[in-house]
């Protein structure tokens, strides 16, 4: 039986969480909250009608942390059923990083205060998804400077054709992920500062096209 | 040279360092609220940018509470200035939440790098954003079904009524209409007009995914 997770970002004020509990059904709750939300008289009287409800602490004033904590959170959840966030309590920070994560993993993401208002997200659209298999080979692959040529080999001996290869890191290049430079007259790859970025956040290893 | 988006909310300081930060910078394009704070942060941004010799201009959003216009208007915006511009960058860290949160999406559908100021340190964060192109997660005829919801929102249309009006069979645009209900996409609601009757409708804000 599936189990409908409901992720939802807190402050000190339980009121911009109790409208979301009524709205959106779920089976199992998850906070994320700052240390103080969870020593908050708010955060008591929720846990007295919520026993069960898991805390997940965060810095609510760090974007990454937070992100790192409600993606991790969304895709545990995800292995039992499907997940909705509640981005309404909190720090600006944390119910930022709360969207920008439902955006990431393809999971909705509403805000309930005290009105509903859903988030145009395609559920089950990931990040990995923009992804090709050989585009998801190179990121994994690219951790500093390496010749072009020695990529391309290692991404055939992955199962791909050499067009793919290079395709790929084509594309990856006009996103603006990878660099090609030339030194000494042989063309080399690099991760640019956004792919680092980004790396953390693509979670599982997209599969071969 | 850079066009700096930003949403502005009471505090001109959660702004001011992207300003200062921007190589190349051109041009300051900011929306704030109607509220009187903000156009008084709005006053001090238009001052700074004066003193650095910076274009600006900000736009009053009518509805800072309404996610779905915002983005719609901030997108618009995004894509002018695109259209003459090299680079377009985007600071979402003031205004509302619904306001941030409608440049977020702006942001991703969009492909623009953006960026957050830390309330206490006003330093500056970038975020992990690459372009979602969610039109593409959908097949052509799912695109089309949806499109023509979007379009005709102000229609009622059952599944039999969509079937005809896009001359499929109405096993086949059950078939689409699972798939986008499966993603969130469309909503089943009752006719007002006849309880016994399911009508289809996009949900809130499709029209930004299908343009």
């Amino acid at each position: 039986m599936p189990e409908r997770t409901l992720i939802a970002t807190m402050g000190f004020d339980e009121r911009h969480v109790l409208p979301a509990l009524r709205l959106l059904p779920y089976d199992r709750l998850v906070l994320v909250g700052s240390r103080n939300t969870f020593v908050s008289p708010g955060f008591r009287r929720l846990r007295s009608l919520e026993p069960d409800l898991q805390a997940v602490r965060v810095n609510a004033f760090d974007f990454g942390e937070c992100l790192e904590s409600v993606q991790e959170s969304v895709r545990l959840a995800l292995r039992n059923g499907p997940v909705r966030i509640s981005a309404t309590g909190g720090t600006k920070i944390l119910t930022m990083a709360a969207v920008l994560a439902a955006f990431q993993e393809g999971v909705d993401v509403w805000y309930c205060d005290p009105n509903p208002v859903r988030l145009p997200v395609l559920r089950g659209v990931r990040l990995a998804a923009a992804f090709s298999g050989a585009e998801g080979s190179i990121i994994r692959l690219l951790r500093g400077a390496m010749p072009l040529d020695s990529m391309v080999h290692t991404v055939i001996e992955a199962g791909f054709a050499r067009r793919t290869a290079l395709a790929a890191i084509h594309t990856l290049a006009g996103k603006g992920l990878v660099e090609i430079a030339t030194r000494d007259g042989r063309a080399i790859l690099q991760p640019s500062p956004r792919l680092a970025l980004i790396r953390a956040h693509l979670g599982d290893e997209p599969e071969k096209a | 040279m850079t066009v700096l988006f930003g949403t502005l909310g009471w505090r001109p300081q959660s702004l001011i360092p992207s300003i200062r930060s921007t190589e190349g910078l051109e041009r300051v394009v900011f929306y704030h609220s109607d509220h009187a704070k903000s156009r008084d942060a709005r006053g001090k941004i238009m001052e700074f940018c004066r003193s650095l010799g910076v274009a600006a201009t900000g736009v009053e959003l009518s509805d800072a509470f309404d996610l779905i216009q915002c983005a719609i208007r901030i997108r618009e915006g995004v894509r002018k200035e695109r259209a003459s511009t090299a680079d377009v960058r985007f600071n979402i860290a003031g205004g509302t939440r619904l306001m941030s949160s409608a440049a977020l999406l702006v942001c991703i559908l969009e492909g623009i790098p953006a960026t957050y100021v830390h309330d206490d340190t006003y330093r500056e964060i970038p975020l992990p954003l690459l372009r979602l192109t969610y039109g593409e997660a959908l097949t052509a005829k799912q695109r089309e079904v949806l499109a023509f919801l979007v379009k005709n929102r102000d229609k009622v249309f059952s599944e039999t009524g969509l079937a005809r009006a896009l001359g499929v069979h109405k096993a086949t645009m059950n078939h689409h209409l699972r798939r986008l209900e499966a993603a969130g996409a469309v909503e089943r609601a009752k006719d007002p007009a006849d309880g016994r009757r399911l009508i289809l409708r996009p949900a809130a804000g499709m029209e930004l995914l299908v343009e």
